[in-house]
């Protein structure tokens, strides 16, 4: 087989993945399996990653939304719920106009992408990315870069407050 | 190879899905799965861009910044969540709403 | 290094004042036991003044970007800084004080006050699409976490859930808007975002600029509370601590207009140089867009304030009638336009802070937000009684009274455009806001009180009512300095 037939296949094969348990998220009734249909709608996503040559973005989307994020969500859902429940149900309301205003978002979308001429400044070649972007991060981006340390610092700051108990003080 | 509009089509089924979720789920931490598939269909139209649209790689630095937001977001949330629990034993968005008046 | 990167830290004093008095309260809420409250306190009201004084130099600095194109240094940008420092130090005066933050420990307090008015002073500035997305999120993010700051309250927490959920979503719409406006022009920063699009790239594409506009906007009328981005607005006002609420009445909903302005006047507008007046794209037509908004804003909000029973809900709600007006200085596209928001907004900094101190006193006192527990005021404190109507004559727009000159300066900039009609409903809905002001009035002054205790103030609030209540009544004095720094202030830097 050739190599545009094998990368198109793979190709459908990770979007079916992504865009498939982004709809378990959405519409299965047990939490849990929600939460891992998102692991791999991250998983996905960092697939698609790959084959857009953003080979950094895909370890790091990894890394912190499967490892950091994804954990958390799973704290979240543990944490609250009552230990005995082990179904994990969740409830819906308003389910019909949700899914009409989510069809009509989408057509909405599609509609544009599909209409609009894309303007194109040539294809990036598959090169390794990390180096240039840690480049970028210390010359173009070096503000975003510093703001975003004190960002996370005070994101810290606040979210362990938060949940901090109050004997503690 | 895969054209632009492919990956513009998959993220775009992503954020429709965000909003459903955003819109339907009673539980929040549902809700905030939902937000996190906006956030990532948004980084995938900006990684599809960077490689087709612009000539650097300015996207998948913006997507980077993305994730980072993203993370610190997802832990805030997740600790007002908690904060709530403790003091009203649901997370469930309709009972949680004595506020309207 | 870049030789650039020097000159640029040179320029932004301000912001690393604040970012280092930051880390030494951080620092100093750990370290120090007992004291660590009022140390941190004046740490933080020490490190805002400092802000302060290094942004008055900057205003004949010059109009550049920095840090490659990052943020800009303009009039503009200088006058919101200045404006932002000053709300947060007089919201900073206001926090110890009140009874509803008497019980916490507000050492993180003020780190996360410091850490918002980094965030917005950045906002304020941002002329880069990313450094306007992180700036964003640093000031709601740091917001949700002040509104829920009252852990064991049940509605501070409410408020915060509600904020944060959606906040998210909102901003997430917008992150996508940018994404697609980032396709159609392959670059992030404003200016050249506004190049590419003058070159040919609008005129065919008017469906995909639509929706990402129209996607974009979600995040700026969610930070504004304009409508229909506005549900936040009510719930989270009424359950956040007080000076929180009065702080996010001003503060955020002036750095989210100044940098709608600057995205909006900067992306995607033209204009001739040394005119004085801007125009849209032909292919889309985002003035008239926001003008519906600025309608429906101002409408929704003066009409559901006339049933509101709680002070702070029915505050809220005219601070979404406020944005109304305020968009319409915007909407019309000229340098009045712009010289009017600046104008509306130093006098809705004081006429709005002080109407929310009011409330603050009277609840330390009553603990009570209720309209029918502001009866009989005029007995228990006649000087918070009158302070509170000259607040709220202010807010109504009356002469001499320095919400009347806000008023007077947006409908004019719209009458000069030929928008009179858009004039008279802004009048409309001024005359619909009498009512609901006007009710507190006479509430204070009419009805009988249930509790008749004289109310006796401590210097300080005296003091700081007194701050708010001086610039209210006195604006008409200062007049001509005001004109003259806003007219100033209105040069936005448009190059790259």
């Amino acid at each position: 087989m050739d190599k545009a037939l094998v990368t198109q296949i793979l190709f459908y094969f990770f979007a079916a993945i992504t865009v498939g348990s982004a709809a378990v998220v959405v519409f299965s009734r047990s939490l849990i399996y929600s939460a891992f249909a998102l692991l791999f709608t991250f998983f996905g996503v960092a697939s698609l990653y790959v084959f857009l040559g953003a080979d950094f973005l895909a370890a790091t989307q990894l890394v912190i939304y499967v490892g950091g994020i994804l954990v958390l969500l799973l704290f979240g859902v543990m944490l609250t719920h009552k230990l005995y429940d082990l179904n994990l149900k969740t409830e819906t309301f308003q389910f019909v106009p949700g899914l009409l205003i989510m069809l009509a978002v989408f057509l909405t979308l599609a509609g544009v992408i599909m209409n609009t001429s894309w303007p194109s400044r040539g294809e990036r070649p598959m090169n390794p990315t990390t180096a240039e972007i840690g480049e970028l991060f210390m010359k173009d981006y070096v503000l975003p870069f510093e703001i975003a340390s004190v960002f996370l610092l005070i994101a810290l700051i606040g979210a362990a407050m938060i949940v901090r108990r109050r004997d503690s003080q | 190879m895969i054209p632009l509009t492919h990956y513009l089509i998959v993220s775009a089924c992503l954020f429709s899905f965000g909003i459903m979720a955003v819109l339907t789920r009673k539980n929040a931490v549902n809700v905030l799965m939902g937000i996190e598939l906006i956030l990532n269909s948004a980084n995938l139209n900006l990684v599809a861009f960077s490689k087709f649209s612009s000539a650097n790689l300015n996207g998948q630095i913006f997507a980077v910044f993305v994730i980072i937001i993203a993370a610190a977001e997802a832990a805030v949330a997740l600790a007002i969540v908690l904060s709530m629990y403790r003091i009203v034993k649901t997370v469930n968005l309709d009972q949680a709403d004595t506020l309207k008046g | 290094m870049h030789p650039y990167l020097l000159r640029d830290l040179h320029l932004f004093y301000p912001e690393i004042a604040i970012t280092v008095t930051l880390l030494l309260v951080v620092v100093a809420d750990i370290v120090l036991a007992r004291v660590r409250g009022k140390i941190t306190f004046f740490l933080t009201a020490l490190g805002l003044m400092v802000a302060f004084a290094l942004t008055v130099p900057l205003f004949g600095a010059g109009e550049r970007t920095l840090f490659f194109g990052m943020v800009a240094l303009d009039p503009m940008a200088v006058f919101f800084k200045g404006f932002l420092i000053l709300t947060s130090f007089l919201v900073l005066l206001a926090a110890p004080g009140s009874r509803e933050l008497a019980r916490s420990h507000l050492g993180e307090f003020y780190a996360l006050l410091l850490g918002v008015t980094l965030g917005m002073l950045l906002l304020a500035s941002s002329v880069d699409m990313l450094m306007l997305f992180l700036s964003l999120e640093m000031v709601s993010l740091t917001s949700y976490i002040m509104v829920g700051y009252l852990r064991d309250d049940r509605q501070s927490n409410e408020a915060s859930l509600k904020y944060i959920l959606f906040g998210a979503v909102s901003t997430g719409s917008m992150l996508y808007g940018i994404t697609l406006l980032f396709g159609l022009t392959g670059t992030t920063k404003m200016a050249a975002i506004r190049e590419v699009l003058a070159s040919g790239v609008a005129a065919p594409n008017g469906m995909a600029l639509l929706v990402s506009t129209a996607l974009i906007l979600a995040g700026f009328g969610f930070k504004t509370a304009a409508v229909p981005f506005h549900f936040w607005c009510p719930d989270v006002y009424t359950g956040a601590p007080t000076p929180v609420t009065a702080f996010l009445s001003v503060a955020p909903k002036a750095a989210g207009f100044a940098t709608l302005i600057r995205f909006f006047f900067t992306g995607l507008s033209e204009t001739t140089p040394g005119s004085t007046q801007w125009s849209a794209f032909p292919a889309l037509n985002w003035s008239f867009l926001l003008l519906i908004v600025s309608i429906i804003t101002m409408t929704l909000g003066n009409i559901a304030a006339l049933r509101q029973d709680n002070m702070k809900r029915m505050l809220a709600y005219s601070s979404i009638a406020h944005a109304g007006y305020l968009l319409m200085g915007t909407v019309v596209l000229s340098s009045e336009g712009v010289q009017a928001v600046l104008i509306y907004l130093i006098t809705y900094l004081f006429m709005n802070l002080g109407a929310f101190l009011v409330v603050i006193e009277i609840f330390n006192r009553t603990g009570s937000f209720d309209l029918k527990d502001y009866g009989g005021l005029y007995k228990r404190s006649p000087f918070l009684t009158i302070a509170m109507t000259i607040f709220l004559l202010s807010l109504m727009g009356i002469p001499p009274f320095a919400g009347f000159f806000g008023k007077l300066f947006v409908f004019g900039a719209a009458v000069n455009r030929n928008l009179a009609w858009f004039a008279v409903v802004g009048a409309l809905n001024s005359v619909i806001a009498v009512y609901y002001y006007a009710r507190v009035i006479k509430t204070m002054i009419m009805e009988p009180s249930a509790d008749g205790r004289r109310i006796q103030l401590p210097w300080t609030s005296q003091a700081l009512v007194w701050v708010m209540l001086l610039p209210t009544i006195g604006m008409m004095l200062v007049w001509d300095s005001i004109q003259k720094l806003t007219n100033e202030s209105m040069k936005l830097f448009l190059g790259s």
